[in-house]
């Protein structure tokens, strides 16, 4: 009797799995519906609801503001009842959200030879551990500002030389050549770069201490020395708003609030570092959609319709359009509208050079580490090779502490 | 004496108010319409005042904007206004002479002027040639030795050497109430020279910025500029009281303005506060500064960024480096009890990152223990981060 009970029970058991495995995506008159989260302006927002309102009625996409998602997703991104089917956000994070196991690769959605018509760079940055993550949209970097009212367009440093005699020429009576954030791992990272240095790599090894590394901080000790020497985020971008520096390396976010205040705003590539023939590659960070694990297969075949409907060039040059965001897809460039948009292609001509924020885990606990680095150096005036070998070691001590 | 510095302050401050509604809020790159005078013989240096409906002015302050004659029309002068500060004074003789205000059409608009009281307004073409094009201008001011007279400011192109006055030594010019001479001169302009005496004295050549600049000039033309006004308001310095929590060895205090980042202190951790007495320490720092950091162990303990009030005596008090709160008239601070035998020692304030791991169980939908340490170490990472060093937003 007990036998029979039990296989009962295990056959209950099993009915209910394959019950689970198999229903039906959630259907309500014949309509699904998928719900993605985000954080993006209207604008954006505006654009994706517009053109994934053309799978209606079959599929209706509710697109949900969510303030905290990335903390939220940690929390919830494995309940089905509370995690919504995808999300949209930058790539950085989707190192953790694979490693929770909470994410799909959209390669289980999407033919992967769709995705070649995509800026390497930004697949290189929806790639983790050899899947790819994200279905890009568009993307960001860093962009080389300058007030067309102090520096003409043919007077734009095209090497960091260059740059460094026109701040000592320019920085007087409380006027700045250039100025930038400094010490902020963020804004360091390009000159980083530009040196063949980094401050993780993808094996998730730390690179403070490397002689690029520190070649690259100490070479852009001279350049701090004609900044203010606080330079965090409200001071570097009022000086430039207000007229008061003459350049400087900041986010297309900030070309608003420039124009507003009267700028005659110029946009150039980031100048060369002399001593390596490199421009200055700043981190890139791509926005796009991602797949939740929860959604994967009960609604699979609408995931796959949302996807492709966002593989189309109209959703990449209408973004571009609404927003000033770069498109990932390579054949939106070839829209005149774009195409003749500066702060557009200021940022496809800097992603040459990008390099993708890492998306590892580990990257957590660089950010402050690497900026403590660089308070030691720009602030403090401590010995770069010192503080450089003294920050790796802090960094390799936490990321032991993570395993 | 505290009261004191509270009018100074006040007094500043409804100062900077009434300078920045007077100030013009216009765009370089709106509608303007050309406004021709033509004034009495004795009305010199002619100006416009020009104001919007809404109040808005054209200029910054009376009175206002300076004519310029017109070289190929004798007697007419001209200045450029926006087309929507069409309600206008023209007056001359440094404002002591004015007609009434009057209301100009959104176009070009030439005054026959009389006297004061007889304006005759036409919207035909009065004079002859060629109308001159808008060209922005920025102030220069020069300060000057006192032997220097007739001071004048030469003014061009580099390097393409186009001129901005026809003749050495160039411009006239202005002296003001306040030991400043004021020219504006075109925005194009990023050489200047200012010369005296009939151009017998001079600077040498400056290169500069088209922006509102003040230069010092010595008796020997040795000259420097700057940009921020040197008769801007000066506030008294402050006192900063700090109450430090007993573990914090050599409490410093790191001063700064945000958000133009100007520093007190050439680097961190800043300077050492002083022992004030009844378990205070304080430090004096210009009345400028608005953000404060406390810190101790050589700057590996600190408090978050202060904003505070400028121009105000500060107390802070400093519980640990989450817990501080800032006072502008001294606090009573109740004394705390003495720890008996028995009382457990008490635990220091542990960061609250110690409660992000328990978010992220790994039972509720098997997670990676790789992923669980990560925010812990993350956040650890900050917060250690956090606490030993200046920074960041």
């Amino acid at each position: 009797m007990k036998r029979w009970l039990a296989i009962l029970l295990i056959v209950c058991l099993v009915t209910t799995l394959f019950v689970g495995c198999s229903q039906p995506e959630e259907i309500s008159d014949g309509t699904v519906t998928i719900t993605i989260w985000h954080d993006k302006e209207e604008e954006v927002a505006a654009v994706l609801q517009t053109e994934l309102e053309r799978l209606e009625p079959d599929i209706v996409v509710k697109l949900e503001r969510k303030d905290g998602l990335t903390e939220a997703l940690k929390l919830v991104g494995n309940d089905p009842k509370a995690a919504p089917d995808m999300y949209f956000f930058a790539h950085d994070k989707l190192g953790v959200y694979a490693e929770m196991g909470i994410l799909a690769p959209i390669s289980d959605f999407i033919d992967a030879t769709a995705l070649e018509a995509y800026l390497p760079m930004t697949i290189e940055a929806a790639t983790y551990k050899g899947e790819i993550y994200q279905l890009p949209l568009y993307f960001e970097t860093l962009l080389y500002m300058y007030n067309r009212r102090y520096m003409k367009d043919d007077k734009v440093p095209k090497t960091t030389e260059e740059l460094y005699e026109y701040m000592r020429k320019t920085t007087v009576g409380g006027h700045y050549g250039f100025v930038e954030q400094h010490s902020t791992a963020y804004y360091s990272a390009g000159w980083i770069h530009a040196f063949g240095g980094y401050i993780i790599n993808e094996e998730g090894q730390p690179g403070l201490d490397s002689k690029e590394t520190i070649a690259a901080l100490e070479y852009h000790k001279k350049f701090v020395e004609y900044m203010p020497s606080e330079g965090e985020y409200a001071t570097v971008n009022t000086l430039f708003r207000e007229a008061k520096a003459h350049s400087t390396i900041g986010g297309p976010w900030l070309v608003p609030t420039i124009r507003e205040s009267g700028i005659d705003l110029g946009l150039a590539p980031m100048p060369v570092v002399n001593e390596t023939g490199k421009a200055i590659a700043p981190y890139s960070g791509v926005q796009g959609l991602h797949v939740l694990k929860v959604a994967a297969g009960k609604k699979h075949d609408a995931i796959i319709k949302v996807l492709q409907q966002l593989t189309g060039d109209e959703v990449g040059i209408a973004i571009a359009k609404a927003s000033g965001c770069a498109p990932a897809k390579l054949s939106c460039y070839d829209d005149p509208d774009v195409a003749k948009d500066l702060m557009v292609m200021s940022m496809y001509e800097t992603a040459q050079n990008a390099v993708p924020m890492p998306n590892i885990p580990e990257m957590d606990v660089m950010w402050t580490v690497t900026e403590n680095l660089l308070v030691d150096i720009n602030m403090s005036g401590k010995d770069v090779t010192e503080s450089a070998k003294a920050a790796q070691k802090k960094a390799l001590d936490l990321i032991a502490s993570m395993k | 004496m505290k009261d004191a510095k509270k009018v100074l302050v006040l007094f500043i401050v409804a100062v900077l108010l009434l300078l920045s509604l007077s100030m013009s809020v216009f765009a370089d790159d709106v509608e303007r319409i050309i406004v021709y005078a033509k004034v009495p013989e004795d009305w010199t240096e002619p100006c416009v005042w020009a104001w919007a409906d809404d109040g808005t002015n054209a200029f910054k302050a009376w009175p206002g904007g300076e004519m310029e004659a017109d070289e190929n029309n004798p007697g007419w002068y001209y200045c450029w206004i926006p087309a929507e500060t069409g309600n206008v004074i023209i007056n001359a003789n440094e404002g002591e002479v004015q007609t009434a205000d009057f209301k100009l059409e959104a176009k070009n608009a030439w005054l026959i002027i009389t006297d004061a009281d007889t304006v005759e307004i036409s919207y035909e073409t009065k004079t002859t040639g060629e109308i001159p094009e808008y060209v922005e201008k920025f102030p220069v001011h020069a300060k000057v030795d006192e032997n220097w007279e007739d001071v004048c400011i030469w003014a061009w192109l580099h390097p393409d050497g186009t001129n901005a006055y026809e003749a050495w030594p160039g411009k006239t010019m202005k002296a003001k109430d306040t030991g400043w001479y004021t020219v504006n001169v075109p925005i194009w302009v990023n050489s200047i020279i200012i010369n005296a005496n009939g151009g017998e004295v001079q600077t040498e050549d400056l290169t500069i910025d088209p922006a509102e600049v003040w230069v010092t000039v010595d008796a020997e033309g040795v000259a420097e500029f700057t940009y921020n006004d040197p008769d801007a308001p000066v506030v008294d310095d402050i006192t900063v009281y700090v109450k430090s929590p007993a573990d914090w060895n050599e409490p410093h205090l790191w001063a700064w303005s945000a958000p133009d980042g100007t520093n007190v202190f050439s680097s961190w951790p800043g300077e050492a506060l002083q022992d004030a007495g009844d378990g205070w320490l304080l430090l004096e720092v210009p009345g400028w500064v608005n953000s404060v950091i406390v810190n101790g162990n050589e700057g590996s303990v600190q408090t978050a960024d202060l904003s505070v009030d400028a121009g105000k005596d500060l107390w802070v008090v400093v519980t640990d480096a989450e817990n501080v709160a800032v006072y502008y008239e001294k606090p009573e601070i109740p004394k705390e009890p003495e720890p008996t035998e028995t009382e457990p020692p008490a635990e220091t304030s542990a960061p609250e990152v110690t409660s992000e791991p328990a978010k992220e169980e790994p039972e509720k939908g098997g997670i990676n223990p790789l992923l669980i340490a990560i925010p812990a170490v993350a956040a650890i990472a900050g917060a250690g981060v956090y606490f030993s060093k200046k920074k960041k937003s």
